[in-house]
């Protein structure tokens, strides 16, 4: 059986004269590993930030558990910041630049979601937050500021951060595009582990590799649509659009030769 | 012609100087402490979506910045009183006038911290559910309060210069002190370089406060 956690109707964004998302459906279902590769500026980005509202979209459906996100009026369905404020809390989002709050500690970071937004009482918030500063592996962290940390850390802090909402699904956008290549692994580790614990994850990611063995299904987007979708080994192993071709190859261009003596 | 000193007259005077010390910090402050509160909201007011709200937050900061205090004082002394059915007292018009000009210039100190603040920020807060109160109040205002004190420190030191403007319309702080003991005892050198030492005394620890706020966060 498979229960919707997250979907999305001719969803579209423009930005003045661009237009970023040029409808979009989507179905993510609990416990499944999604991600969504294309080129920069195939709207990949913007469709995740449309999921969880940081960017408001200019027309389509969002649906959380079924439920239709936002009122409908004429037609039109109206999101006012008063009903998103809730849905944000239960949509986990992993950005970039990690995003962490400087003026606090590791474990203030991580405490900030259940404390403020959910109003646990200390106790709980605060062995909440070590629990998840374990699951991701720096527990020993937790006093130091974020300044003090690696970049894997940081985004690894950042991942407990979300976590520790509990969310319904995770949105990691970029998740190891700033880091140093030597750092990308620890962080791919924790959401791999995430994913295997059956977490519902929705990557955009150029980690190819990643994808391919990590996530159940994978999207092309090109240019504001979803132009190829299908299980990792058909998009990215037998891909029949040409543009999911053309990209794939540009991303698999410059590849190191096995060593001679190996088989 | 040789000057003969005689600050006996200014010290005779204390109660005068006293006096104007204390009318000079009790400007200075109020207008300080409501510049700052009210700055807060109209800084914020810049930021709002609504064009009803930041449009006249906008107006109010670029006519109070672009007008000289001087000039503002006057009119809330001079001209204020004839279209408005109250009375008003040299103090009140000296802070009024004070006052909204600190407030303009709070509300662009405010502007300029919160948005040296990267978006990143707000969106972190965003994302994990908070309101727009709570993104301000525990993400973005412990940050951004840091990188404004330098400012604000600044922003003292002209003020408290400023209250001096106030001897225009005879409201009696330091400067208009002084320019009372100079035409009675007709010692303008030593009743100015007294008053000038008295601001100086003032004014200078925000000053150098402001160095060392400074050097630290270059650090």
């Amino acid at each position: 059986m498979s229960l919707e956690i997250l979907s999305c109707r001719n969803l579209k964004k423009q930005f003045v004269e661009n237009q970023v998302l040029r409808g979009i459906d989507l179905q993510i279902n609990k416990g499944e590993s999604l991600a969504i590769i294309g080129a920069s500026g195939s709207g990949k980005s913007t469709l995740l930030r449309c999921l969880n509202f940081l960017e408001i979209p200019s027309s389509g459906e969002v649906s959380l558990r079924g439920e239709l996100i936002g009122s409908r009026q004429n037609g039109q369905v109206l999101y006012q910041e008063r009903d998103l404020i809730p849905i944000r809390a239960k949509i986990g989002m992993v950005f970039q630049h990690f995003n962490l709050f400087p003026h606090m500690t590791v474990l203030q970071n991580v405490m900030e979601g259940p404390r403020t937004v959910l109003k646990l009482p200390k106790s709980e918030y605060e062995s909440r937050a070590i629990s998840y500063l374990e699951k991701v592996g720096i527990p020993e962290k937790r006093n130091a500021y974020p300044s003090e940390l690696s970049g894997g850390q940081q985004q690894r802090v950042a991942i407990a951060r979300a976590l520790a909402m509990e969310p319904e699904i995770m949105l990691f956008d970029e998740a190891t595009s700033a880091l140093d290549p030597e750092l990308v692994g620890e962080v791919l580790d924790v959401i791999l582990k995430l994913m295997q614990e059956g977490l519902t994850c929705v990557l955009v990611t150029h980690e190819l590799g990643f994808a391919y063995s990590a996530a159940q299904r994978v999207l092309f987007m090109h240019n504001g649509v979803v132009l190829e979708e299908g299980s990792a080994y058909d998009v990215l192993v037998e891909p029949q659009q040409p543009r999911t071709i053309e990209f794939l190859r540009g991303h698999s261009r410059f590849q190191l030769p096995s060593p001679k003596n190996s088989q | 012609m040789e000057h003969v000193w005689d600050f006996q007259t200014v010290f005779a005077s204390w109660s005068l100087l006293s006096q104007g010390l204390f009318n000079t910090l009790k400007l200075g402050l109020l207008t300080l402490i409501t510049g700052l509160f009210f700055g807060f909201f109209v800084g914020l007011g810049r930021y709002s979506r609504s064009s009803w709200v930041n449009f006249p937050a906008g107006v109010f900061v670029e006519v109070f910045r672009n007008t000289p205090a001087l000039v503002q004082i006057m009119w809330f002394y001079f001209a204020f009183p004839i279209i408005s059915p109250f009375d008003i007292d040299t103090f009140a018009a000296a802070a009024l006038g004070l006052g909204l000009n600190t407030t303009a210039f709070c509300a662009e100190i405010f502007r300029g911290g919160i948005q040296s603040i990267h978006r990143g920020q707000w969106e972190a807060g965003k994302a994990l559910g908070m309101t727009y109160r709570e993104q301000v109040l525990r993400i973005i205002l412990p940050q951004a309060v840091v990188r404004m004190i330098p400012a604000f420190m600044n922003r003292v030191v002209e003020l408290m210069k400023m209250t001096s403007l106030a001897s225009v319309i005879a409201f009696g702080e330091l400067m208009h002190q002084a320019k009372t003991i100079s035409t009675y005892h007709f010692n303008p050198i030593e009743s100015y370089t007294v008053a000038a030492l008295l601001f100086f005394l003032v004014i200078s620890p925000f000053a150098f406060l402001v160095y060392h706020l400074e050097n630290r966060f270059r650090k």
